[in-house]
């Protein structure tokens, strides 16, 4: 019956992971054993990175008694997404998924890298619904990232901080609708070196509700012309943000009834906001 | 000495489970140990157990086991040992009184040790002459309903030791149950060195964990850490666990403008490396709530506010030494210690050092282990030494649980006389 495998986790500050196992009983150590990180295609998504790039493999290598450690460097890239881990003994025999052991993320949990680092990679270990190790990754540059979020009567006021772009004339945020036929709404930013602030108007947001639920993806251009960047929360030890930075909604007087706007973490940990009808009529 | 753990499921992840095998570990060192579960849902145990301390089951419920205990008309019996009034009591049938009652009767023990209230009554009733009958209460007494107090009454004075979590446990037992000749001590859970570097106590975190029940009181926390947030914005406050408080909580902190400053994390397993980012750590528990997870949070390094409840954190953390108590069900006492160690990083770095200290002394697997090995020595070197008081003692527990114990069982008899049942 095979034993299972844990990996204790450590993360530095930098991004870099550190992966130690015990050698499990009967087993020696060989010179091919590697820790193997897959990406997981989501539902209905394509791995949009190259085959070659949804595999990852690093040496296993001894690391005192009966342990082994492998490492995976902040250098390393992990495209964007959801990786799962498993152990290759070099035994011939197939990988075998890890379950996770400790994981000491203290070092990513106020983490707060220098502001002009061009690409920005974070890797966040956790535990799957089936309790399985995963590492859930993004790589972005320029990074918008949110901090606290302000949720007023007259509007949702966010800060922030931008990596791997300065600010510059013409800077601002956008709400952009996932509806069809939707144009953006914009806002100017304000802006202290890296950090920025906004406030989106929840009445603007209201008065172009149709129906049902309707979300708006938040970005920020840093100057005239520039390309936009996605604005999210990724500088902590939480993989999935959203049941934890949770906020409350803002009703809006409209024609039809009351509506509720109200910003939120997708899946992604991306920020967003939601306008939602009122309740009952969704 | 050889020393059996009768467990309830060795095979899940659960608090007790690590406290057991913390300290079945321990105890290894220098003894045989082993543990009963008397349930089996998984191929390996989910927690390691070590190579020392050997491990059975007694039913297997697995899906695709090689016994069909899951099918046994037996098993769909209801069990007429294990009291019904126990919350676990659920997947006990005739079919567990069967096995346990044989695992019981042919132990080779010196000790055989119940882990909850249900199976030390079957420890009490069944086990056969000679090993030492002892039972751990998880919880505490005063967690038991009225029923099941009643069933611990008749089966209990057959018992040779009793040992509690803490000294108010102990005492509540020897005040509210008549326990002629059991010996009940108080030695705390055992909690093992986290595997991980202790806290620093560089962040502005303060970490809270239970279970989201109305006992532990978190709404108390969260209003305290209004003023806490009010004066000393830069710290935030996690709470750990999940239960049927999650909404009110969440409305609380919205209500409250809080949700930039308090975040509830959803459950945690294990709680170390939590604490370990923490640099405060915070039970607001209520009176009637029992245990506390502080004890995981001092051997971590981080100094605690708690409640001063006699079965919650009253007895882990020291006023002034390890961390500050403050009355239970009183944001403003909470708020005004919270403000206190926020606001001193050389008091914090004190307490934490000293909680550290004072948790490794109290907690520690070897240290909880040395003092069940000495009290099961000693009661049977008693026994040894004295053979003709020891049983005279045990004829009167018999007999003054006989009275207790007859009250239980003839309602046991008469539902089995309508089920057509013979009783034990």
């Amino acid at each position: 019956m095979p034993v299972d495998l844990k990996a204790d986790c450590i993360a530095d500050s930098a991004g870099g992971l550190t992966f130690d196992l015990d050698v499990p009983r009967g087993h020696g150590t060989t010179w091919s054993a590697a820790l193997v990180l897959r990406l997981r295609a989501g539902a209905g998504e394509t791995v949009a990175a190259g085959p070659a790039d949804d595999e990852v493999r690093l040496p296993l290598g001894p690391n005192g008694p009966g342990r082994l450690r492998a490492v995976l460097p902040s250098t390393v890239a992990l495209a964007e997404g959801r990786w799962h881990a498993y152990a290759d003994l070099g035994d011939g025999a197939d990988p075998r998924r890890l379950l996770p052991g400790v994981n000491d993320l203290r070092s990513l949990v106020d983490r707060r890298p220098l502001a002009g680092i061009g690409r920005l990679g974070v890797r966040i270990p956790y535990a799957t619904q089936r309790g399985n190790l995963a590492l859930r990754s993004w790589l972005r540059g320029p990074h918008a990232e949110a901090g606290d979020i302000l949720v007023a009567p007259g509007g949702i006021t966010v800060t922030g901080r931008l990596y791997g772009a300065g600010p510059a004339a013409g800077a601002q945020a956008e709400a952009r609708s996932r509806q069809a036929g939707q144009e953006p709404v914009t806002v100017p930013l304000a802006v202290e070196g890296p950090d920025f602030r906004f406030t989106l108007p929840c009445a603007e947001l209201a008065a172009r509700w149709r129906r049902g639920s309707e979300p708006w993806d938040l970005w920020l251009r840093p100057g005239a012309g520039a390309p936009p960047v996605r604005i999210a929360r990724l500088l902590d030890d939480v993989p999935d943000k959203e049941q934890v930075f949770s906020y409350p909604a803002v009703p809006v007087p409209a024609a039809g009834g009351e509506l509720r706007v109200g910003p939120y973490y997708t899946l992604d940990n991306d920020l967003a906001v939601r306008v939602s009808g009122p309740l009952g009529a969704e | 000495m050889h020393i059996s753990f009768l467990m309830h499921h060795a095979y899940g992840a659960g608090e007790t489970v690590r406290a057991t095998f913390a300290l079945a570990g321990a105890l290894a060192e220098r003894h045989d140990v082993e543990i009963v579960s008397v349930l089996r849902h998984r191929a390996a145990p989910a927690l390691d157990l070590g190579p020392r301390v050997a491990l059975r089951h007694l039913v297997d419920l697995r899906e695709h086991a090689p016994a069909a205990d899951r099918t046994d008309p037996a098993h769909a019996r209801p069990s007429r040992v294990f009291p019904a009034a126990e919350p676990g009591s659920g997947p006990y049938s005739e079919l567990t009184d069967r096995r346990i009652a044989q695992y019981l009767r042919r132990t080779a023990a010196d000790v055989v040790v119940g882990t909850r209230p249900g199976l030390t009554v079957h420890v009490a009733r069944q086990t056969r002459r000679g090993p030492l009958r002892a039972g751990q209460e998880p919880l505490c007494l005063a967690a038991h309903g009225r029923e099941l107090r009643l069933a611990l009454r008749g089966a209990y004075p057959r018992l040779d030791a009793l040992i509690t979590g803490t000294e108010a446990d102990a005492r509540a037992y020897r005040r509210g149950m008549r326990l002629p000749g059991v010996r009940i001590a108080a030695v705390p859970r055992a909690v093992p060195a986290p595997r991980l570097a202790p806290a620093d106590g560089s962040g502005r975190w303060v970490v809270a964990a239970g279970r989201l029940v109305r006992e532990r009181r978190f709404d108390v926390l969260v209003r305290a850490f209004a003023a806490v947030a009010a004066e000393r914005p830069d710290w935030r406050l996690r709470i750990y666990g999940s239960g049927p408080e999650r909404a009110a909580l969440r409305e609380l902190i919205g209500q409250l403008g809080l949700y930039n400053h308090v975040f509830l994390m959803g459950p945690a397993r294990p709680l170390e490396p939590e604490w370990a980012k923490g640099a405060l750590a915070v039970d607001p528990a209520g009176p009637e709530a029992t245990g506390t997870a502080l004890a995981g949070a001092l051997r971590c390094g981080l100094p605690a506010v708690a409640t001063d409840c006699p079965y919650a954190a009253g007895e882990t953390v020291e006023d002034g030494v390890t961390g500050r108590l403050v009355p239970p069900g009183d944001p403003a006492a909470l708020a005004a210690a919270l403000l206190a160690l926020t606001g001193d990083g050389a008091a914090r770095r004190r307490m934490g050092a000293a909680a550290r200290a004072a948790a490794a002394a109290r907690f520690d697997p070897a240290e909880v282990a040395g003092r069940h090995a000495d009290l099961f020595a000693a009661l049977l070197a008693r026994r040894r030494g004295s053979g003709l008081r020891a049983s005279l003692h045990h004829a009167r527990g018999a007999l003054i649980g006989g009275g207790y114990a007859t009250k239980y069982a003839t309602g046991l008899a008469v539902r089995a006389a309508v089920r057509g049942v013979r009783t034990v």
